[in-house]
């Protein structure tokens, strides 16, 4: 039996995926000059558990420059090193670099082993240029609010000069649980790196070693009890056995001074503090003479456990204990799943509501004393499936954070480069979506907000010529609206010129020469494919394959786009999306003996027609009058050849549907029949792409209904009376 | 004794097959892979357990050891304990800081009973 590690490899990448999505953030926080210590804090402990994970993985090369990182980030943790722009630059790309060799690694492909040696080179080369020039080395107390270890030197040196020289001594208790290598975790690596921190002192417990013939290679039988000395904090230790967490029992306690120094406590470290006290009397006092050498270590650590005060010691020591699970306890809260376990649980709800609806019309039909209850049971039953397909579908449910985080680092680094000001602003970051729109809305939004960037904040100069403040902001905001999630991506630049994006139309044959826009409809040709009005194209944005291709992916999520925008000002583009793209709601309508779903959100209207408001147009057909605008009447039996029960306008229902840029059609049906939630079913996956049709579903009687695609229908309409 | 060539990470997976014991009359000498990992563990256990009984003198060689860990000489401190209990003569071939210095972060240098 051999364990093969490769196993948890997947885990290891997320999590170190993840990770590093973290240690980008905290860097981006950090604050040149006066950087938050629990920001470099976290920031040195990825880079830690990446290295220690590559270690047992056996990837040596991302082990390697992890550790040159990680020496790095030791000397900005201890305060030798200070926080320079140049060094976060290189931190932010050493991100980069380990995010690319996980990458490498994970899909088995060679390591960019240049660009890993260049920055390794660079990590290096900083550490030693800063071992160079002492005067950039901090003084020792400016280290003290989260370096116990060192400042408790420095304190202690104050009071009682005799224990400070003594340094501290750490106990822990090491017991591995059996499964602890299974995980990965080796403690010969914990115990190199303890003894990296002091002087350790490692005695194993083989008691629970069975014989040879019994004992299980995969096992861990074997516990330690260390004593570790040095000025070291008892995080510091924890860290240590970070990735062991869950997976061991672990008590740190801090004996200092050593029993023996209580038994016989020197004088002279009595009466500098207690000159009244007398050793025999007040054990505790003489305790309390180290303690400031713990002053910013966790409660736990503070107590000086040791033998005279037991009181003391035993919350020191069950805090300890406590403290191991609570980490694992939390972990458990969530649980990976893959997304194709949860598309299966989706699907089965999914074809359960069929079933359930089929039932329900089933029911309604029947007649006799049983049916009653048997409709009541299928109410229930339809509201029970209701919840389970909500609660299947907050399942899929992802915070926009997980694309908004993208967001700071690519904000950061093209205003380094186009050498302007921006802020970035992110609000409703908690607003949940489907991941399947999550996925894809990255991309359009990551265009959106280059644009802004590129475009629409303008140069600090021009800026503060124009009284703007010289830092731009690009403000991205989501939020519930009806049901939909609207993303905004607003600026405060210039604005979109009007006049530029007309006269490029014009040129480019866009729009005829006489033809009258207003500004919606300007803003519009901004969406035509080919077109940019960026004055030299740089590598950002202003190739002209922008916003047509925006557009058209947040038309594929079922969604819409929306651009405002005012001169000097600055603009705003609302993006409209549905929740899920599992589920839509839907009007459903009879033409004939067919039912077809009209989604709601292209639905503006129903209305009855008046042969009034109805006028022939030669060569375009029918259009009819809605609220000072003619639209055109489209026929839904003659798109679907289909036989319906009237042909005559005033017998049937037009509904008002809306398509791309406020294009709207009047879809002549026979009738409506009600609004419903329907589970969309692919028809390109079952049968084949077919124009004005977006997938089907399964109705209560188990016939298929189309789902109109409004935006596409309206399309494929133009382009026919336009031939 | 041959030279091993340079150790590579399969090293542990091929040293499976072959453990360098000799024939049963005479003393019997194991040489440690390149690798004494978690992953090949149950295989050392296998080697390991066939010299458990050996009334004569074995010799673990650790001479193209480059790197173990706790899995690894958890196998081998329970078998030199066992021997040991038993009254068996186990000898070490070579030296190596790699296991000098993981026994003595593991606190095993005296249960591994290796030479000063």
């Amino acid at each position: 039996m051999t364990i093969d590690l490769t196993q948890f490899h997947d885990a290891f990448f997320e999590e170190s995926f993840e990770a590093l999505d973290s240690m980008e953030a905290a860097l981006l926080k950090l604050d040149i000059g006066a950087p938050d210590k629990e920001l470099i804090n976290t920031i040195f402990r990825v880079a830690h558990s990446i290295k220690g994970g590559s270690a047992t993985f056996g990837f040596s090369d991302i082990a390697s420059f992890t550790h040159s990182l990680e020496t790095l980030l030791d000397e900005l943790r201890s305060g030798a090193m200070q926080v320079t722009l140049a060094m976060s630059d290189l931190l932010l790309k050493s991100v980069d670099v380990m995010r690319a060799m996980l990458r490498a690694v994970q899909q088995k492909q060679p390591i960019d082993a240049q660009r890993v040696s260049d920055l390794q080179f660079d990590l290096e080369l900083m550490i030693v240029q800063k071992n160079a020039t002492p005067t950039t080395v901090a003084p020792p107390a400016a280290e003290e609010p989260t370096q116990p270890a060192t400042a408790s030197a420095a304190a202690t040196s104050e009071p009682a000069t005799e224990p400070a020289q003594e340094p501290p001594r750490w106990e822990i208790s090491f017991r591995p649980y059996p499964e602890l290598f299974a995980r990965g975790n080796d403690p010969l690596r914990m115990m190199r790196e303890l003894a990296e921190l002091g002087q350790l002192d490692s005695t194993v417990d083989v008691g629970g070693l069975p014989p040879f013939a019994e004992l299980n290679p995969q096992t861990c039988h074997l516990a330690w009890n260390l004593v570790l000395s040095g000025h070291v904090s008892e995080a510091s230790i924890r860290q240590v056995f970070e990735w062991a967490e869950g997976d061991c029992e672990l008590r740190i306690r801090l004996t200092n001074p050593p029993p023996t120094a209580l038994v016989t406590p020197e004088p002279k470290a009595v009466t500098a503090t207690e000159p009244e006290a007398t050793a025999a009397t007040e054990p505790a006092q003489v305790a309390a003479i180290p303690t400031p050498t713990a002053p910013a270590a966790p409660p736990a650590a503070v107590v000086p456990a040791s033998a005279p005060v037991p009181v003391a010691a035993v919350p020191a020591a069950s805090a300890a204990k406590a403290d191991a699970p609570i980490p694992a306890a939390a972990d458990s809260g969530s649980i990976r799943v893959s997304v194709e376990k949860i598309d299966e649980l989706m699907n089965t709800v999914g074809e359960l509501v069929i079933t359930q609806a089929m039932l329900s019309q089933l029911g309604s039909k029947l007649e006799g004393p049983t049916a009653e209850k048997l409709r009541a049971g299928l109410a229930q039953l339809e509201r029970n499936m209701r919840e389970l397909q909500e609660s299947v579908m907050r399942v899929r449910m992802l915070p926009i954070n997980v694309v908004f985080s993208r967001f700071p680092r690519m904000v950061r680094d093209l205003a380094q480069r186009l050498g302007k000001q921006i802020e970035l602003k992110l609000t409703g970051e908690q607003t949940e979506l489907d991941k399947t729109v999550l996925e894809k809305i990255g991309d359009p939004l990551v265009h959106l907000v280059r644009n802004s960037i590129d475009h629409g904040i303008e140069a600090p100069q021009v800026r503060t010529a124009a009284g703007k403040p010289a830092a731009g902001t690009v403000h991205l905001d989501a939020c519930h609206r009806g049901g939909n999630i609207a993303v905004e991506v607003s600026d405060d630049g210039g604005g979109l010129d009007k006049n530029r994006i007309l006269a490029k139309a014009r040129e480019r044959g866009l729009v005829n020469p006489n033809d009258v826009l207003t500004d919606e409809q300007i803003y519009e040709l901004i969406f035509l494919p080919g077109f940019s009005t960026a004055e030299k194209t740089t590598d950002l944005s202003g190739r002209g394959v922008g916003m047509d291709v925006v557009r058209r992916n947040i038309k594929e999520l079922g969604g819409k786009i929306e651009l405002r925008s005012e001169a000097g000002k600055g603009s705003k583009t609302i993006i409209t999306l549905p929740l899920t793209l599992a589920i839509v709601d839907g009007q459903s309508v009879a033409v004939g003996s067919e039912t077809y779903i009209v989604p709601l959100i292209s639905i503006v209207e129903s209305m009855q027609l008046k042969s009034a408001n109805v006028s022939r147009l030669s060569g375009r057909g029918e259009v009819f009058s809605f609220r000072g605008y003619y639209l055109p009447i489209v026929r839904l039996y003659e798109v679907f050849g289909v036989q319906p029960r009237t042909k005559v306008l005033e017998e049937g229902l037009v509904v008002v549907a809306e398509g791309e840029g406020h294009q709207r059609v009047g879809l002549f049906v026979d009738d409506l029949l009600g609004q419903q939630q329907v589970v969309i079913k692919s028809l390109e996956a079952n049968y084949g792409h077919v124009e004005g049709v977006s997938g089907a579903t399964i109705l209560g009687d188990g016939s298929v209904a189309l789902i109109l695609d409004v935006p596409g229908m309206i399309r494929t309409l133009s382009v026919r009376s336009a031939a | 004794m041959k030279k091993r060539k340079k150790a590579s990470p399969s090293a542990s997976r091929r040293a499976r097959g072959g453990p360098v014991s000799g024939p049963s009359k005479e003393p019997s000498t194991l040489r440690l892979p390149a690798e004494c990992t978690v992953s090949g563990a149950a295989a050392l256990k296998e080697q390991l357990a066939g010299l458990i009984d050996d009334p004569l003198s074995v010799t673990l060689d650790i001479t193209s050891l480059q790197r173990i860990d706790t899995a690894a000489l958890q196998v081998i401190t329970a078998f030199v304990r066992e021997r040991a209990g038993q009254g068996r003569p186990l000898e070490w071939h070579g030296s190596q800081p790699v296991l000098t210095t993981a026994a003595q972060l593991l606190g095993l240098t005296s249960l591994l009973k290796l030479p000063a």
